[in-house]
């Protein structure tokens, strides 16, 4: 009884998942070590295990670090540079939509910028930020929160006017001011969808960080990235940083969900 | 006899017109009616007779193009910023975010009622509508008749002469329908608040109202006024008597093109 309830539950599709990933890493990795036409099979798709191994080599790199404690040392300094950046963009992004909701004509002068900023890829923002604000580091937070702010923003004002008519009216029959409309009735019911905007941007933020990185050497995943591809380290540096990167930016987006639930725990409930 | 009977809301040739940016539509023409204090009255029609629109226009969320009303001598919106009455919608309404006493106490949360004399009210109008042990569930937890019965208590927790309900049970099955007619005339009968219900169901109107109010489209007006005199109080055995059924004969044949 207990396993088939366990092979029913949503922890099954989760290990299932990964199982099959993993299989077909494996896969995919053993057919390109013996393919002859791929001279350095490490290049394409080394063995995950190979991977986890290159994580306990004690051999330093630059002198002072191993692998893993240089790719750890710039996965926190990316790390605190796209939270910062994703911070402000929702920040931004929630009062962005308050406005937009206000005012009618705010959203209509808006929303194009909003279209036209997403649609300048991020590498060509990148250095105009970068000459904006004069620091690399600022600029990468900038990025960041550019990125953040967009999803939030308009997901939040989705769910603001996802507000049926007959919550206004209730509001209005009680004659309630704009501000206890607000406080509520239309911010507590744009919660989920600022958390949807919140799990969309999550792992843009850190996406962003590590591309921008990549513009100017310092500290940062993306540094380390364009390091480890000239070749002046092991390989596995840069398969550290696509494993860590992959797994931060899942992570964020399952944080956002916990962070959801906490906030709002009637979601959990099943609906009778 | 007479002086004994307030007038609680009086509508005066009440006209409605919407401009739908191409032409004009009629929705409501020269509706004229008088409401007693602590009556319930039914407006009863299909879909298209105004029916809905005139209990809007009384809870002030529309402006009528003419006519007046009158609320205990009022405008509606001096009624409404009175709270004079209280509205129940067809779909619930309720804030999945907020437990069931919560979403009774949220209108007294906007009039800046203290929270103790909140909590006390919404337990008792809880109470009152049979939800008591459910006070601290969801909506969502809830069947759709037990959310009804939440929004009725979110009406009435403020305390309004007037209970303005539309089409409140419709979306309901017969059964929890049945039985939330009867509780709705126990709860009107503690409580002596006026009610206007708007249904298009006859049978419903007619076991309900004390005078139903029927309505016919293209335009929306009044075509009849049918006094129900059925004894109060009434229960569910009352519709197998010839009375009951007589009744919603003469309000059938009452309604003109449809």
């Amino acid at each position: 009884m207990v396993i088939k309830k366990f092979l029913k539950s949503k922890y099954m599709v989760n290990i299932v998942w990964i199982l099959l990933f993993f299989i077909g890493w494996e896969i995919v990795a053993l057919l390109v070590e013996l393919s002859p036409e791929i001279r350095s099979p490490e290049k394409v798709l080394p063995h995950f295990w190979k991977i986890i191994a290159s994580v306990f080599d004690v051999n330093k790199i630059d002198g002072e670090n191993t692998a893993i404690q240089l790719v750890l040392m710039n996965a926190k300094a990316t790390l605190i540079r796209s939270v910062e950046g994703f911070i402000l963009g929702m920040i931004w992004g929630f009062i962005l939509a308050l406005l937009m909701n206000l005012s009618g004509i705010i959203e209509k002068i808006a929303f194009p910028y909003l279209m036209l900023i997403q649609m300048i890829p991020i590498l060509g923002m990148a250095p105009i930020i970068l000459a904006i604000t004069g620091d690399i580091n600022k600029s990468r937070i900038w990025i960041a929160a550019i990125l953040t702010f967009y999803p939030v923003a308009t997901n939040t004002l989705a769910g603001f006017k996802s507000v049926e008519k007959e919550k206004h009216e209730l509001m209005y029959s009680y004659a309630a001011t704009t501000f206890q409309i607000y406080t509520k009735t239309l911010i507590p019911a744009a919660i989920p969808y600022f958390f949807t905007g919140l799990k969309i941007a999550a792992p843009l933020a850190i996406t962003a960080s590590i591309i921008v990185d990549t513009l100017q050497g310092d500290l940062g995943l993306g540094c380390l990235l364009s390091q480890s591809l000239k070749g002046s380290m092991t390989r596995y540096v840069f398969w550290q940083i696509v494993v860590i990167s992959a797994a931060i930016g899942i992570l964020s987006y399952v944080l956002m969900g916990i962070i959801e639930k906490i906030i709002s725990p009637h979601n959990r409930l099943k609906k009778n | 006899m007479k002086n004994t009977i307030e007038k609680e809301i009086v509508l005066n040739n009440v006209g409605m017109e919407f401009d739908n940016g191409t032409q004009k539509v009629t929705a409501l023409t020269s509706v004229s009616l008088d409401i007693n204090k602590g009556e319930f009255v039914s407006l009863l029609g299909p879909s298209g007779c105004g029916k809905t629109t005139l209990l809007r226009i009384i809870a002030d969320l529309l402006q009528p193009t003419s006519g007046s009303v009158e609320i205990g001598g009022e405008t509606p919106k001096e009624a409404r910023l009175k709270k004079k009455y209280g509205i129940v919608f067809q779909s619930p309404v309720l804030y999945d975010w907020r437990n069931v006493r919560k979403n009774v106490e949220l209108p007294l949360e906007i009039m800046k009622v203290p929270k103790a004399e909140r909590k006390e009210r919404a337990e008792a109008m809880l109470e009152m509508v049979g939800l008591k042990e459910f006070m601290e569930h969801y909506p969502r937890q809830l069947s759709g008749g037990m959310q009804q019965r939440v929004g009725i208590a979110r009406a009435l927790v403020i305390r309004p002469e007037i209970l303005l309900m539309d089409e409140p049970f419709s979306a309901l099955d017969e059964f929890t329908r049945e039985k939330l007619h009867e509780d709705l005339l126990n709860i009107w009968r503690k409580t002596n608040k006026t009610i206007i219900f708007v249904t298009h169901n006859i049978s419903e109107s007619v076991f309900l109202s004390d005078k139903i109010c029927v309505l016919s489209p293209h335009p929306g007006r009044l075509s009849a006024v049918i006094n129900v005199d059925l004894p109060r109080p009434r229960t569910i055995e009352i519709k197998n008597t010839p009375e009951y059924t007589a009744l919603i004969a003469k309000v059938r044949n009452s309604f003109e093109g449809v």
